[in-house]
């Protein structure tokens, strides 16, 4: 037994490798002085690490700023989301009523729009709203791409919980509030959880929307703020840039380390035993 | 009850919904208290403290008008512009690169500045290549911002070791000059003159050094012109320079990798680009970093150099015009302009251009045709391509040039 | 008030009270109610923007007349155009060949990672994990750069690597040459960022396999693969074919990383995929009419490619 859970060991550290070398090329040359940088032979560990351009990023205009918008809005989407995304996949899962289809369909089709298309059109609904510029706009947009892969997500989690659970506490004399808060609740915390994650990671990371709909540098977020990097027509500042993307990779992973004990958990009832 | 809570549950929506939507977060409506400035990243990591100066002049001749200065990226500055032109919201000044111009001022994207051409400083003297990008059917729509020029950065140090004493005054004497410096260095992949094949700002020089030319309007209808002699003799002399002097890929474009990182790595005796490249030649090379003017086929002559720069436009949605138009005066004015040049630009003027290597490159300038589709040329490649084609010797020079030119025409002549 | 049971009269008839009749509504309302929101706010920011999206895909409409805010109607032109293009079907036979490597590869080693994960003792699976997330949320711009930095021809630290291996001789290498190793390095790239999404996902899905029943099976004498393929495949069907059919979508429909990746200096009409010949038909070209048609095909074609997924997910839902 030993043995076996030493090769499994032994194959989880080799696949971590390969994943995170990218990651640990980013946060090496952040660390790296610039003519290490562009060294013909690769340096693998910074020999003489420095904080400059980490102290060069962080003192960028409106860093802070940008990390409290962001932080607002990927916040609340994620939040508002989850919360309605989680509602709509139990009328999906364990409901039939007329027009669910339709439903579904809208909620494949949103996705299977291609993003770029929608760029113009949505600008000019929002402007119309007067939402251009402000951070609730760029919520209700983010809401409109999480909340359908949301739905479908959690709808799928919810199938996999089977109904008989529910119909056995129904009979031993709960209510339909009672079943959700013991039983359905408890059993989608990881897809809950991985969902969220999901739902943070992208609206993190999301650019081009944020880049058109937010104009004022005090409104806009962490991912345009770290356009102005390599926007420029010149030489772009490779070490800076590494430096700030590890920043902005931070929160990111802070909520993960945070969350990731629930789908822990999770696991630890009903886990696969090798 | 359940139908009460539902109805309740659905009024709260819609009313969250509207309140949203009421909430005017703040969208900087354009009036008469603010303009709206829109200027590239470039400028707020090289010149923001004249920026600001020149915010602070505009405002106390304008009490009550603030200037909201936004900075855009090159790559999705364009996005940006369009969406504000479908939706509202847009800026009052707009800074454009000189190729983007023709596009949107045949669309009437811009306002009509000729009246007020008198009143901007040195107007008469603006430098020709860049103030036509701003000239669509005699009407001025753009005021000239800055520029910039294409030099040779050079290891002094190699250049001595290699036993080269006097710059070369002409192309042939530069490849002389290059197989020395190969025959000392004979590293793997070492360039004497690093240039990537497919970088045709500095590819075109040669065809107009020869007197050629990329494409023409003739009675209305535009022509492409790779396919003269005088064209072909340009691109042949291209070929062969690239082939003594430049160990970089044929395919590859001038940014991957940059030139001065290869440079930085000691890769390369000299590079061609433009005159800021010595920023990052690295801590070991700097000491021994010069820079020369890139001299012609002609002994005695430079090449003619691709004159990059900017324009500034007020666009035909600002409500501001005027004011806009105050501002573009006071930011192109003389002082600014000598600011700009301080900071290694040229200037946009002839009287005032100063003796640096970038201006001097400047002497002798080309620019691509400005046509309104001349945009799709450069997005769809096909001078690149050309470049490629003839350096991997996949066609000849005559087969290639043809393709491109018919290419160009084509899509120049599009309605 | 308590849910009494129904109290039916003779002969099958159940009168409806006006107690019984608000019930009746309550129960049925409820779904309604619970997708109220979602089709609310979908609604209230895409609906414009879908209607706006197709009738541009109906008009001449270039940048001249955006700023007029008036296009020419000219009925199904732009998608007569759009469908004569060779341009069209070649770039659609690429992005459906490259989509179905990109998925294929995503699940497959997203279901490994998953099921490592679950072996693996609890400091490797934390590091694990962790790294998953790292590479997760490291923004796509800089991804590529890193990537490219890794595998450039002059100093890349892969060429460097397989040398030093002795792989064979990679100096000088260049990854980006021909169209099938440019695509290549795009597949590797999104399957990368992809696995963690798939590979957390599932891991979450494993856990909500009973303990209870493995170890019967293991009791009966089952092995590994049998117990996989007998009690967890099936708990797992919904959520792989709900991700395989996001995977398709997204994948079909991929732009930030081929686009930047290559190089806007090296996309040509010959290595184009799905969502850059929007880009340059549609923006580059300023062409909106068209861009709106293309977007209106892509989202017909990938309609078509995932049906077969949406379908048996959808009669899974009403199996239950």
């Amino acid at each position: 037994m030993k043995s076996r859970r030493l090769g499994w060991d032994a194959l989880g550290i080799a696949v971590f490798v390969v994943m995170v070398f990218p990651v640990f090329w980013m946060i090496s040359t952040a660390f790296k002085p610039n003519d290490q940088i562009v060294s013909l032979t690769p340096t693998w560990l910074p020999l003489h690490p420095t904080l400059d351009h980490f102290t060069d990023a962080i003192h960028r205009p409106y860093f802070w700023t940008d990390v409290k918008n962001s932080l607002i809005i990927v916040c609340v989407t994620v939040a508002l989301s989850i919360a309605l995304a989680f509602l709509a996949a139990i009328a999906l899962a364990r409901f039939g009523f007329a027009g669910r289809k339709l439903f579904v369909v809208l909620v494949i089709g949103i996705q299977m729009l291609p993003q770029a298309g929608l760029i113009i059109p949505l600008y000019v609904v929002l402007a119309r709203y007067h939402q251009v510029n402000t951070l609730t706009g760029v919520i209700l947009t983010y809401m409109t791409f999480v909340l359908p892969f949301s739905v479908w997500t959690l709808r799928g989690f919810l199938l996999g919980i089977p109904k008989e659970l529910e119909e056995a506490a129904m009979v031993d004399g709960s209510t339909r509030v009672g079943v959700f808060l013991k039983i359905l609740l408890p059993l989608m915390g990881p897809g809950l959880v991985a969902t969220s994650v999901f739902a943070f990671i992208t609206t993190w990371n999301e650019y081009i929307f944020a880049r058109i709909l937010l104009n004022d540098q005090s409104k806009q977020t962490v991912t345009v703020w770290l356009s102005y990097f390599y926007g420029t027509s010149r030489h772009t500042d490779w070490g800076a840039l590494m430096a700030a993307s590890t920043l902005t990779a931070v929160p990111v992973v802070v909520f993960f380390l945070l969350v990731q004990r629930r789908i822990a958990f999770g696991l630890t009832q009903g886990a696969v035993r090798g | 009850m359940k139908r009460r809570s539902i109805a309740a549950l659905l009024l709260v929506t819609v009313v969250a919904a509207a309140v949203a939507a009421t909430t005017s977060g703040a969208t900087k409506k354009a009036n008469a208290s603010s303009i709206t400035v829109w200027l590239q990243t470039d400028a707020q990591s090289g010149w923001a403290d004249l920026v600001a100066s020149v915010n602070q002049k505009f405002q106390s001749d304008h009490p009550g008008t603030t200037v909201n200065v936004q900075y855009q990226s090159w790559g999705d500055h364009l996005q940006k512009f369009d969406a504000t032109l479908a939706g509202g919201g847009g800026p009052d000044v707009i800074e454009m690169g000189n190729t983007e111009m023709t596009k949107y001022m045949a669309a009437g994207a811009f306002a009509d500045l000729s009246s007020a051409k008198g009143s901007f400083d040195n107007s008469a003297n603006w430098l020709k290549g860049l103030a036509a990008s701003g000239v669509y059917k005699n009407k001025t729509y753009g005021v000239p911002y800055y520029a910039g020029s294409r030099v040779v950065t050079y290891r002094s140090d190699l250049f001595k070791k290699a036993g080269i004493s006097k710059l070369p005054t002409s192309t042939a004497a530069y490849a002389a000059d290059a197989q020395k410096l190969m025959a000392k260095s004979g590293k793997k992949g070492f360039s004497p003159v690093y240039i990537a094949g497919t970088d045709w700002y500095f590819a075109m020089g040669f065809v107009f050094d020869y007197g050629g030319g990329i494409a023409a309007q003739i009675s209305g209808k535009w022509k492409g012109l790779l396919t003269t002699p005088k064209s072909i003799a340009g691109l042949t002399a291209y070929k062969n320079f690239f082939a003594t002097a430049s160990r970089a890929s044929k395919t590859t474009d001038e940014s991957h990798p940059n030139p001065y990182d290869v440079y930085a790595q000691g890769q390369a005796a000299s590079m061609i680009g433009p005159s800021w490249y010595t920023c990052c030649v690295g801590a070991k090379y700097k000491g021994s970093t010069s820079q020369f003017v890139m001299p012609g086929h002609v002994a005695g002559t430079s090449m003619p150099g691709f004159l990059g720069g900017s324009d500034l436009a007020v666009p035909i949605t600002s409500n501001n015009k005027a004011l806009a138009t105050d501002w573009l005066k006071d930011f192109t004015s003389t002082s600014s302009e000598k600011t700009l040049q301080a900071k290694g630009n040229i200037p946009n003027a002839t009287n005032l251009l100063g003796n640096s290597i970038n201006e001097r490159a400047a002497s002798r300038s080309w620019f691509v045709p400005t046509a309104k589709h001349w945009v799709d040329v450069e997005n769809g490649n096909i001078l690149r391509n050309m470049l490629a084609q003839i350096l991997t010797g996949k066609l000849s020079v005559k087969q290639a040039a043809q393709s491109a030119s018919d290419n160009i025409a084509s899509v120049l002549n599009q309605p | 008030m308590s849910e009494g049971t129904s109290t039916a009269t003779a002969a099958g008839t159940f009168p409806l009270t006006s107690r019984r009749r608000r019930r009746l509504w309550g129960r049925v309302a409820v779904p309604y109610a619970l997708i109220a929101p979602v089709v609310i706010t979908i609604a209230l920011i895409l609906g414009y923007p879908l209607y706006y999206l197709v009738r541009l895909s109906l008009q001449q409409y270039g940048l001249f007349e955006l700023i007029r805010h008036k296009g020419i109607g000219v009925g199904l032109a732009n998608y007569r155009s759009v469908l004569h293009d060779q341009i069209f079907w070649h770039t659609l036979v690429r992005t459906i060949v490259f989509t179905a490597a990109n998925v294929v590869l995503t699940m497959v080693l997203g279901l490994l990672v998953a099921l490592l994960l679950v072996r693996v003792s609890r400091p490797v699976r934390l590091l694990l994990s962790s790294s998953l997330v790292l590479v997760w949320s490291m923004p796509v711009v800089v991804a590529v750069q890193v990537w490219y930095w890794m595998t450039n021809f002059e100093n890349g630290v892969v060429n460097y690597v397989l040398t030093q291996l002795h792989l064979g001789s990679f100096e000088q290498h260049d990854w980006y040459a021909s169209t099938f190793s440019q695509l290549s390095m795009v597949t590797l790239l999104i399957v990368w960022g992809a696995l963690p999404f798939v590979a957390i996902t599932l891991y979450a899905a494993l856990a909500q396999v009973p303990n209870d029943l493995l170890e019967a099976a293991s009791v009966d004498g089952a092995g590994a693969w049998m117990k996989f393929r007998d009690i967890t495949l099936p708990i797992l069907r919904p959520i792989l074919l709900i991700l395989t059919s996001l995977s398709i979508i997204w994948d079909f429909g991929v732009f930030t990383q081929p686009y930047l990746l290559i190089g806007q200096s090296k996309v040509t009409p010959g290595n184009f995929l799905m969502s850059i010949y929007l880009f340059e038909e549609g923006y580059f070209k300023s062409d909106y009419g068209r861009g709106a048609a293309i977007s209106l095909l892509m989202l017909a074609i990938v309609g078509v490619l995932s049906i077969v997924y949406v379908r048996r997910m959808v009669r899974i839902g009403v199996e239950t």
